[in-house]
């Protein structure tokens, strides 16, 4: 699941500019070439071809599967690039390896999605020392030795969906549950708070049960059907992914409650398995997509190995994007081309 | 796992320095099997050393397949051929302790989670408990000791065979690591103080000779050579042979079978642990979830290395070679850009050649 505790502070100041220039990137800093020996590329310009490597976390899960998808697919728009990607299997040691062998075989440019911040820092900082340009994507290692940061913003989807539910689900008020992932997961904390924050927007609405569900269907299935035992009242219920939005769904099917609760879920993955299509068929009400950021990462690849940029945008929020009934199905289509 | 009769056990644990090597055929893989041997030197020593063999071949592999760049063979880098013997000192470090469990006639499942733990207790102790360096070391080593040899006598003493106990450790060991580490990561960061580890500890993390040969892949080739003597050289080595190749033969000439086979679960839990502290050491950081399936990869290391799954064969070199073969063959599919899931598909073919070769060896071998 996407991790980026550093990044907070960064959100808090720039999300308010974003907003306002109703655009998903936003500058905060340049980069200092001086103390960033491999900011920028050594060797670059137009009619070269590159080599991207690109060292994943684990390619087991369903969003960064995705990410792997999306960053394949918009590379294409970029026929100088040659983008390989290394599973790194959900294993730092599997991950480091990786990162060398990106290494190994000169790579110009390194991405990375780290599975774990502290363990990984070293080898990312050795190539990026080496004088090989690094983008992180989704997740960030525990230094600043990296040339562009790309990702989303746990705590702003997290109020998105508060707002949401605050505003449209439930403008009169009522009671809501929340299912959150494994508790001691960054995102899962940062959803959670940022919801609770959104939907504090309408004092009609009481949070009334809040219960890890450990990221699992089948675990959300059960803690939601005893939760609606409980608290017969519940009106809208949040989930802090998708998967646990869709235990949801089964528990007030098993309680032929379907359609008096509202669900709104979070990652919104336009996979025939994913969120999108659930919304699609009427099991979520909505749900907000934790974004990949391939593209913008490629573009600032392609700012790096072919413009020869003098200075790159260092931290890039993607913003999140509402899925409903109404733009699912373009969502979805416009994903699979 | 095989069970033994309440009846003799007792008495075999008395009388094990007084019969014991007299009465036991030399040398390893002997036990009572080495009759059709000289009918088949040829492929007899082809399977002992398998591994090696087809460490050769992938090295070779490795070479002409390399991508080059300006004339130098990118595989064969002093980094590149460091970094492959740096992936694999984790699970080659437990595999070497494997061998002898499996030699033994026995399995572990439980030393993913011991490293886990490990992992998990070493971080505490210093971070939180304000230990040295050698002192938490030593300390985790011991529990890592101690864990095994427990499995081993529960295994021995209540004669539940080793894959249950084991299993049941595995479930411990993980299930500890994360009350000890109140479900957290622990951060490791050096300095002098509270909440911080001795400097001394990052040396794990290091490499030496010019910052090139990783301290990991330096512990996990002298665990190596050390592990391949004492199987080789003493009488313990060769009890253990003796125990996996035909365990009623081995009690009956007086070997103390279950403290032999206590003693490689004893020794398994120590590489466990040793490869967890290699693990924070290298990570800087310790997670309760590390090293889950590395029991697969170290068993797959073993059994490429030769060593029969049903006791009484197998070398620590084979399982060194079997680990760093792994290791190079990830390495050079990787360096060419082939797919993640082929190489699963590359290294499930060479377990199963791996094992067919063994086999057809050791029947040959029968009488």
């Amino acid at each position: 699941m996407p991790t980026h505790p550093r990044l907070r502070p960064f959100v808090l100041a720039i999300g308010l500019v974003l907003l306002a220039a109703g655009c998903s990137n936003g500058a905060s800093a340049t980069t200092d070439a001086a103390a960033h020996p491999g900011a920028l590329a050594k060797n670059c310009g137009a009619g070269k071809k590159f080599k991207i490597g690109f060292a994943q976390a684990n390619n087991a899960e369903p969003y960064r599967q995705r990410v792997n998808a999306d960053l394949l697919k918009a590379a294409k728009a970029y026929p100088e690039f040659d983008v390989t990607i290394a599973d790194g299997q959900g294993d730092s040691n599997k991950q480091i390896s990786d990162v060398s062998n990106f290494q190994t075989q000169q790579v110009d440019l390194l991405m990375i999605s780290p599975f774990e911040a502290q363990p990984l820092t070293p080898a990312v900082t050795q190539v990026y020392k080496k004088g090989i340009p690094v983008i992180e994507l989704d997740r960030q290692t525990a230094d600043d030795q990296y040339t562009a940061f790309v990702g989303g913003d746990n705590e702003a989807i997290g109020k998105a969906a508060g707002d949401y539910v605050a505003k449209t689900v439930l403008p009169d008020g009522g009671d809501v549950a929340i299912l959150q992932g494994l508790i001691s997961t960054t995102p899962a904390i940062q959803r959670t708070i940022g919801f609770q924050d959104g939907v504090k927007s309408n004092p009609k609405i009481k949070v009334i049960a809040v219960q890890p569900a450990d990221w699992l269907p089948d675990k959300a299935q059960t803690v939601f059907d005893t939760m609606l035992r409980a608290f017969p009242s519940i009106k809208a219920v949040y989930a802090n992914n998708d998967l646990m939005a869709n235990g949801a769904y089964l528990a007030l099917k098993g309680q032929n409650k379907v359609g008096q609760v509202a669900i709104i879920g979070t990652d919104g993955l336009p996979d025939p398995a994913g969120g999108a299509q659930a919304v699609l068929n009427g099991q979520m009400t909505a749900t907000f997509v934790y974004p990949t950021g391939a593209e913008d990462a490629l573009k600032i690849a392609k700012q790096v190995l072919v413009d020869c940029a003098t200075s790159v945008t260092r931290n890039t929020v993607v913003d999140t994007t509402l899925i409903t009934k109404e733009n699912a199905k373009a969502v979805i289509e416009k994903a699979g081309s | 796992m095989t069970t033994e009769p309440t009846a003799s056990t007792h008495a075999v644990v008395e009388s094990e320095t007084a019969a014991g090597p007299a009465a036991q055929p030399e040398g390893p893989g002997a036990a009572g099997r080495s009759t059709g041997t000289a009918r088949w030197p040829k492929l007899s020593m082809l399977v002992r050393f398998q591994s090696v063999l087809g460490l050769v071949l992938v090295l070779l592999g490795g070479i002409a397949f390399s991508p080059r760049h300006n004339g130098a063979i990118l595989f064969l880098t002093a980094d590149n051929l460091a970094n492959i013997v740096r992936s694999v000192s984790e699970t080659g470090i437990i595999a070497v302790g494997m061998t002898f469990v499996i030699i033994a006639g026995g399995i572990d499942l439980s030393v993913g989670a011991v490293l886990g733990l490990a992992g998990i207790l070493v971080a505490r102790l210093m971070v939180d408990g304000g230990w040295g360096t050698a002192a938490a070391i030593v300390a985790v080593l011991l529990a890592g000791l101690f864990f095994g040899l427990v499995q081993g006598a529960v295994s021995t003493t209540m004669r539940i065979q080793a894959f249950v106990v084991t299993l049941a450790g595995l479930q411990l060991a993980r299930g500890l690591a994360r009350i000890v580490a109140d479900d957290k990561f622990i951060n490791i960061s050096y300095g002098h103080g509270p909440g911080l580890a001795p400097p001394s500890f990052a040396v794990l993390g290091n490499r030496v000779f010019g910052g090139v040969l990783p301290v990991s892949a330096l512990v996990f080739l002298a665990v190596g050579v050390l592990a391949s003597v004492l199987l080789n050289t003493t009488r313990f080595g060769r009890h253990v042979f003796a125990v996996g190749g035909n365990e009623r033969a081995a009690r009956l000439s007086g070997i103390n079978v279950r403290g032999i086979k206590i003693a490689t679960f004893a020794i398994c839990g120590l590489t466990a642990a040793m490869s967890g502290i290699l693990d924070a050491g290298q990570l800087n950081f310790a997670n309760p979830n590390s090293g889950t399936g590395y029991e697969l990869a170290a068993i797959a290391a073993v059994v490429i290395g030769g060593t029969s799954l049903f006791g009484g064969e197998g070398t620590v070199v084979g399982t060194l070679a079997g680990a760093l073969l792994l290791g190079s063959l990830n390495n050079i599919l990787q360096l060419n850009n082939v797919n993640a899931n082929l190489q699963l598909v590359v290294t499930a073919t060479i377990i199963v050649a791996a094992a067919a070769l063994q086999n057809v060896a050791s029947r040959r071998r029968a009488p």
